[in-house]
């Protein structure tokens, strides 16, 4: 502890404490302890996180345009250096704290129901619990290691909750695709952390980034340490170009898509360009717009066409969060995190509400014994009649998407849409495209989310043999299903972010961002309503197309509808280029230690086992050769001197006499 | 030629016709007598020197020992073949050669 | 050519001859009574040197005793032992006569070789001997002083070593006490 706080703050840190650890240890419960299919595990993660909920609301008062709170500790040294950890309440923890706890304490109460007789029951809600843990922490960390690690973790909770089903084909292969574009972001990420502290000899946040921020100077590596940044938060907010992960991620439950892909892991990009905001200089700045801007037009150009239920709310994920981080571009910082809170609500009722269509659907499937998809929307029709609260809640839900009066997001994508067109004023047409292009991705939007409700919700049913009328109430019976749905309504209209329907301005949360907050258009009114009017006549064509079957001139051919319904083709040029040339060089590789390296390596053996052949002979042959001839050389001398015992006498005389004869020949003679 | 070389040639000669008859006879006895002969041809020798020798007269005593000695050698020669026979059934030489390696 | 020296040529032509005999002949029998003969052949040879007691000495205990003991020994013995005799070889020139007779013809040269480059004649004791020609009286009482005084050890030994022979040969060939 560095200076002294007063009583209510130590309180307040150990509130904040307390609030991360309590997922932590209902984790380490739901893992070690509890069996594999029992409720306990559920209503552990339950209270865990409603503990959570509640303390950050305690926080959430405390802090809120307070001066923010700080506190930290020695972690390690290394030489002289001394890196500190601690945790940062600002007005920006606090909001994502309270946030995160509000959006997760409804998918868990429907976790509970949802996922009822799954085998791995206990599991699921370990890694739920885990990740909540590990979001919460993410957002009260105070330096730059530490966020980087529970980034990772947040990462990882993902992987494991995509792949949940992990008996299934497609989830593994989805759950590898989302981890890996998500490590692509994540290099990104340390190299910007390490140019800053190149530079700065510093991963406090506090320091570079808090109530005094660094100043940004024109220097190239200030550019490239914010494009590293952005990079990491593309990656992880699911922006172009790394953004097909995120369709293909709604291969796990619908719960987890939720909560993790729609209203809290995906928002932790823009979290973080929240939190390094400082450092971006305008170059930055103009990228960050430029690819907010596309991504949006791009996603919702997609989500016209594609027919899987869940697959039209990821893509409108991706927009959206294309908004956020316009917004974070052209120096709306409170629109976007207005829109990020706003978002969160109603887009997590979205996807809880598809979660019960999709359950519905299957009832029906087994019920009639047919064979269909049951995600598929052109499978839909005509749900209204038998699932009413469902209908009433995604009603107010795509509401709020679209931007209609009295609901939040009306608020929220306002105030990006009038501070778009303040920002474009006074600079060249070119920067004008931005808030155009904004426009026309929300007229997108009511057309898509419009076609997805009268598809999915009116007219008659589609499949063969059934009539809606005649079928009984569906799943809804279950209270823990439907009233995290109704919360999350109610969480989506205007009342509880501003008392005031009309002025984006009086928000609360506009007002706490106030120090970063952009200029306002005096024409701020007319933009709005013009869209507004807008989005209504839109949703009145997808009316008169989907339900009347008037109008077919929108037809389902063409040049533009194919690259929209296989996604600007991003997807298939990722798999055919990218991991095609990345498994061609694996191969290469392979082969290359397969007959080069171990060749060399077969060939070294090969001349070992060789020369030992070699040495054998030589050692057969030519060494035992030698001895075994001296044992024959001794042999025959033995043999042929043995051959002198004859055991006769005469001929021992014979050869004593002749041995004389010779010695006296020679001495004599010679 | 002297007399002295005709006795030492004479002796040259009953010594190996001696050495002839135990090199190459098949009967023990036969051989025992080649070995008589040799001795008495060495026999024969000292008797020659011992002609000049008047005052010792060693060549002559010499010579008695010797004939002596060769009967002696004689009984335990015959002693010897009786026992080789009791053994081996046989009195050729050629035949006992169990001292065969 | 005295009488002396032809009857000495005799003499020694006699001994030859029937020590030839004796090597030539097959028979046993045949071969020690040649045997015989030869040993009288130097008994005569003997009194040519002037060695007349030893002359009688050879010819009382060589033949007497030695040939005599040798003749028993044979004639006295299995039938198979005298049957024996006359079966071996026909020829005189076999392979191990032709070995025996060229280590025995070596020797003849070597033992000529040798006496001829000793020169016997001209050894210096036996000339000086010749010329103090102190005549010979009494051959045998000289030769019993001898053994008493100068050879008396020997004398002794050789009784010694006769009788070491005596029980040798009577324990060698005498009768196993305990029969199979």
């Amino acid at each position: 502890m560095e200076t002294t706080l007063s009583h209510t703050d130590i309180i307040t840190i150990q509130l904040a404490i307390a609030a991360v650890a309590a997922p932590f240890v209902v984790f380490l419960l739901n893992f070690f302890l509890v069996p594999k299919r029992s409720k306990v595990s559920g209503m552990l993660s339950g209270a865990a996180i409603g503990a959570s909920l509640v303390l950050a609301l305690l926080i959430f008062f405390r802090v809120w345009n307070q001066p923010a709170l700080h506190v930290q500790q020695v972690w390690f040294t290394i030489g002289n250096t001394q890196i500190r950890l601690g945790i940062w309440l600002n007005n920006l923890s606090v909001l994502m704290l309270l946030l995160v706890s509000a959006i997760a304490l409804p998918v868990h109460i429907y976790s509970i129901a949802y996922m009822k007789g799954d085998e791995r029951y206990t599991r699921y809600f370990t890694y739920l619990s885990f990740f909540c843990f590990a979001m919460l922490a993410l957002v009260v960390m105070d330096n730059l290691l530490l966020l980087y690690a529970f980034w990772e973790l947040v990462g990882f909770a993902s992987y494991l909750l995509i792949g949940f089903w992990f008996t299934r084909e497609k989830a593994v292969q989805a759950n590898k695709k989302a981890f890996i574009m998500n490590r692509i972001g994540d290099i990104a990420l340390l190299t910007g952390i390490m140019l800053v502290y190149t530079h700065y000899h510093t991963f406090d946040l506090v320091t570079l980034f808090g109530a005094h921020p660094i100043k940004t100077t024109r220097e190239v590596w200030v550019t490239i340490a914010g494009l590293c940044f952005l990079m990491g938060a593309i990656a992880k907010s699911a922006q172009f170009p790394l953004h097909t992960w995120l369709p293909d991620a709604m291969e796990g439950p619908t719960s987890v898509s939720a909560l993790i892909h729609a209203a809290t892991m995906v928002a932790a990009g823009i979290f973080l360009l929240g939190r390094v905001y400082p450092i971006f200089d305008s170059t930055v700045l103009t990228t960050i717009a430029v690819i907010g801007c596309f991504t949006a037009f791009m996603a919702a150009t997609i989500a016209l066409t594609q027919t899987d239920l869940k697959r039209i709310l990821a893509y409108s994920t991706i927009s959206q969060l294309g908004y956020m981080m316009m917004a974070m571009g052209i120096g709306a910082y409170s629109s976007a995190l207005f829109h990020l809170a706003t978002h969160a609500f109603f887009k997590c009722l979205l996807f809880l509400a598809a979660g019960v269509i999709i359950h519905e659907m299957q009832h029906l499937k087994h019920k009639h014994h047919l064979q269909i998809d049951t995600q598929d929307i052109n499978n839909m029709g005509g749900l209204r009649k038998i699932m009413p609260v469902t209908f009433i809640t995604c009603c107010v839900a795509a509401l709020a998407l679209i931007g209609f009066p009295l609901t939040a997001g009306c608020l929220s994508k306002d105030g990006i849409l009038i501070q778009g067109f303040a920002w474009a004023e006074g600079k060249s047409w070119a920067y004008s495209i931005i808030p155009i292009g904004a426009v026309l991705t929300s007229l997108l939007t009511a057309f898509y989310i419009g076609r997805l409700m009268f598809k999915v919700f009116f007219g008659e049913s589609r499949l063969e043999g059934i009539s809606t009328d005649s079928e009984p109430e569906a799943h809804e019976e279950n209270p823990l299903l439907y009233l995290p749905m109704i919360l999350l309504a109610l969480g989506s209209l205007f009342p509880l972010f501003s008392l005031d329907p009309l002025k984006f301005e009086n928000a609360w949360i506009v007002k706490g961002f106030a120090g970063f907050a952009g200029k306002a258009e005096s024409a701020g009114e007319l933009i709005p309503l013009l869209i507004s009017a807008l989005s209504v006549g839109v949703v009145f064509i997808a009316y008169t197309v989907y339900v009347k079957q008037k109008l077919q001139w929108l037809k389902f051919k063409g040049v533009l509808f194919n690259i929209s319904y296989n996604q600007w083709y991003i997807d298939s040029f990722y798999n055919g280029v990218i991991v095609k040339a990345m498994v061609g060089l694996s191969r290469a590789v392979a082969w290359f230690d397969t007959y080069v390296i171990d060749g060399v390596v077969k060939l070294v053996a090969g001349i070992g086992l060789v020369l030992s052949r070699v040495s054998a002979w030589i050692d057969k042959y030519l060494i035992d050769g030698f001895l075994n001839a001296l044992t024959y050389f001794v042999k025959q001398t033995g043999n042929f001197i043995r051959g002198f015992q004859t055991g006769r006498v005469q001929g021992y005389l014979f050869t004593m006499l002749i041995i004389v004869l010779a010695l006296y020949i020679l001495k004599t003679f010679i | 030629m002297s007399m002295l070389s005709s006795f030492l040639l004479i002796s040259a000669g009953l010594f190996c016709i001696g050495i002839f008859i135990v090199l190459s006879k098949r009967n023990a006895i036969q051989i025992l007598i080649g070995i008589e002969l040799m001795i008495n041809a060495a026999i024969l020798n000292l008797v020659a020197f011992g002609k000049y020798d008047n005052l010792a007269n060693s060549g002559q005593v010499f010579a008695l020992f010797a004939i002596v000695l060769a009967a002696a050698a004689v009984a335990v020669a015959l002693a010897i073949i009786l026992n080789v026979y009791r053994q081996y059934k046989t009195i050729d030489p050629a035949k006992v050669e169990r001292l065969k390696d | 050519m005295s009488i002396n020296q032809i009857l000495f040529y005799v003499m020694g032509f006699t001994a030859l001859a029937s020590a030839l005999v004796v090597a030539a002949s097959k028979n046993l029998v045949r071969s020690v009574f040649m045997f015989f003969v030869t040993l009288f052949a130097l008994a005569g040879l003997y009194v040519f040197a002037l060695a007349d007691f030893v002359a009688v000495t050879q010819i009382v205990i060589y033949v007497g005793g030695v040939l005599v003991l040798m003749l028993f020994a044979f004639m006295l013995s299995n039938k198979e032992t005298l049957n024996n005799l006359q079966s071996k070889g026909s020829k005189f020139i076999t392979i191990n006569n032709m070995a025996a007779l060229l280590v025995a013809t070596l020797f003849m040269i070597i033992l000529v070789n040798a006496i001829i480059k000793a020169q016997p004649d001209h050894i210096g004791w036996i000339q000086r001997s010749l010329r103090s020609d102190t005549p010979r009286k009494d051959n045998m009482g000289n030769i019993g002083v001898n053994l008493m005084t100068r050879y008396l050890l020997p004398f002794e030994v050789i009784s010694i070593v006769v009788m070491m022979a005596l029980i040798g040969s009577v324990h060698l060939s005498r009768k196993e006490e305990h029969k199979l």
